[in-house]
């Protein structure tokens, strides 16, 4: 069983990885080949994943009405809009499930206005409550934070059409501080991320971390 | 001094909205200059105009939620292309991205009088987020067999001739999550010109690629939009929503500025 659940895995992490690692800088058409097919097979994973999700999202909300847990009612609703919008993808406008979807009909109208609707509506409302957040937090408490709030008016202003009417050195010196110094600092995070992953890949490959076979971390 | 710093946030909620509100019902027409990131996007545009037979790959990925943001820049460049006779493939690497972007081809495409499966066509999502574009890398035909419509892709016009993402001129990426910079720039093939359209908060985590060279040109949100529907002398949707914008960050600058003044006097009250 330990074969099972412990070697096999690894196995199978440290031969995919080392060769999707290598395949990456070896321009021959038989590496190629490989790396369709191995691309072809993650598409194919990628593609059960959905159907996990949909059963973990389903099983989650199913289980939240059954027992009644408090806000179980936003569960039936979630529930409910699955199958509303199931049933219209299904009936495809009188076409049936195995046809191409139709651009017309209950399921593209529910998605235009409700769902697109819906989405835009609550993203907007991130900005009541950035404005609330920015009044309450953006502090000059001490010289770095006095630049930081400088550096973060000068943008506001100067990437907005209104910044150019203000005075005409707003935008050069947003554009200033998104080409220099953001530039810089994004840079140096991109590379520390990058570096992370790699030493985190070499672990998964190398089977230091073990962490996601469940059960237990490194060894 | 601490019942200003304390303050009920729905009175700024109240700002937001009537800042908001009014310069949609009654705009006020800011001059708009398009940033170097934007011009470069544009030029690149017009030099595939240039060749013989253009193709551009546009790739949506993004959802519902940056809608507002996002749509107006496809519609844009859509404008573009269609208006210069640059032949236009759509896919999709979110699966919002498709009820999204398909309409807006038909539409745009209607206008400016194109054919599908001659002038433009439009794939349709498929799952597997960086696995796609490595699979249009190496075969076009395999990633995409089918268009939305169920035509094989051998049997459009516009695809049949195309391979793998080599034999389109340029690459242009609609994202609004990790599409740029982990999808398309470590996999996508570097010898096709690229560039991408995003939401404003992450712009800034693109600008290494601009300098590098690896994005031939960014679109950063709303701006981005308005300043590109200003090089192509075609307002709409999103100089609309410049004025508001405005207006907006001229609130929320207010309220931090007052919010500090607020702080001091404490401060020293102390």
């Amino acid at each position: 069983m330990f074969f099972v659940t412990r070697t096999l895995p690894t196995l199978l992490a440290f031969g995919f990885g080392s060769v999707a690692v290598a395949i990456y800088y070896i321009p021959h058409a038989s590496a190629q080949t490989i790396e369709s097919e191995l691309s072809l097979w993650l598409r194919i994973v990628y593609a059960f994943a959905y159907v996990l999700g949909l059963y973990s999202l389903l099983n989650l909300h199913a289980d939240r009405i059954k027992r009644r847990i408090p806000g179980w009612g936003y569960s039936l609703v979630a529930a409910i809009s699955f199958g509303v919008m199931f049933l219209f993808v299904a009936y495809n406008d009188g076409n049936g499930p195995f046809a191409p979807q139709s651009e017309t009909g209950g399921y593209q109208w529910i998605f235009t206005y409700v769902h697109v609707a819906c989405s835009s509506t609550i993203f907007s409302v991130l900005a009541f409550f950035i404005a609330s957040a920015a009044y309450r937090t953006f502090r000059a408490r001490s010289v770095d934070a006095a630049i930081l709030l400088l550096a973060a008016i000068i943008l506001m202003i100067g990437r907005v059409p209104i910044g150019r009417a203000i005075a005409e050195f707003l935008p050069v010196l947003s554009s200033w501080l998104m080409d220099v110094p953001n530039l810089a600092a994004k840079r140096g995070i991109l590379l520390g991320v990058s570096l992370g992953a790699i030493a985190t890949s070499l672990r998964i490959i190398f089977g230091i971390e073990r962490s996601y076979l469940g059960g237990g971390g490194d060894e | 001094m601490e019942r200003l710093i304390n303050i009920d946030r729905r009175i700024i909620f109240v700002f937001i909205f009537f800042g908001t509100l009014v310069p949609l019902l009654y705009p006020t027409p800011f001059p708009i200059e398009p940033s170097k990131e934007v011009r470069s996007t544009y030029e690149e545009f017009e030099r595939v105009a240039k060749l013989n037979d253009p193709a551009v790959l546009l790739s949506y990925s993004y959802g519902a939620s940056t809608e507002p943001e996002i749509q107006p820049m496809v519609v844009a460049i859509l404008r573009h292309c269609f208006a210069n006779d640059i032949k236009v493939v759509g896919i999709c690497l979110w699966p919002e991205a498709s009820g999204l972007a398909q309409p807006a081809m038909e539409a745009i495409a209607a206008e400016y009088g194109k054919t599908y499966g001659e002038d433009y066509a439009f794939m349709g999502y498929k799952p597997g987020l960086q696995a796609v574009i490595i699979n249009m890398g190496q075969n076009f035909h395999d990633a995409f067999p089918k268009d939305t419509r169920g035509t094989p892709v051998g049997e459009i016009a516009l695809t049949s001739n195309i391979n793998s993402l080599t034999d389109f001129d340029f690459i242009f990426d609609f994202a609004s999550g990790d599409s740029i910079e982990y999808w398309w720039i470590p996999y996508g093939k570097r010898e096709v010109p690229f560039a991408g359209g995003c939401t404003a908060v992450m712009a800034p985590d693109l600008y290494p690629f601009l300098q590098s060279g690896q994005l031939k040109g960014l679109l950063g949100g709303l701006v981005g939009a308005a300043e590109y529907e200003a090089l192509i002398d075609h307002p709409e949707s999103a100089t609309a929503g410049m004025s508001a914008q405005s207006i907006t960050h001229l609130i929320i600058i207010a309220f931090i500025l007052f919010g500090n003044l607020a702080y001091f006097a404490t401060r020293r009250g102390a």
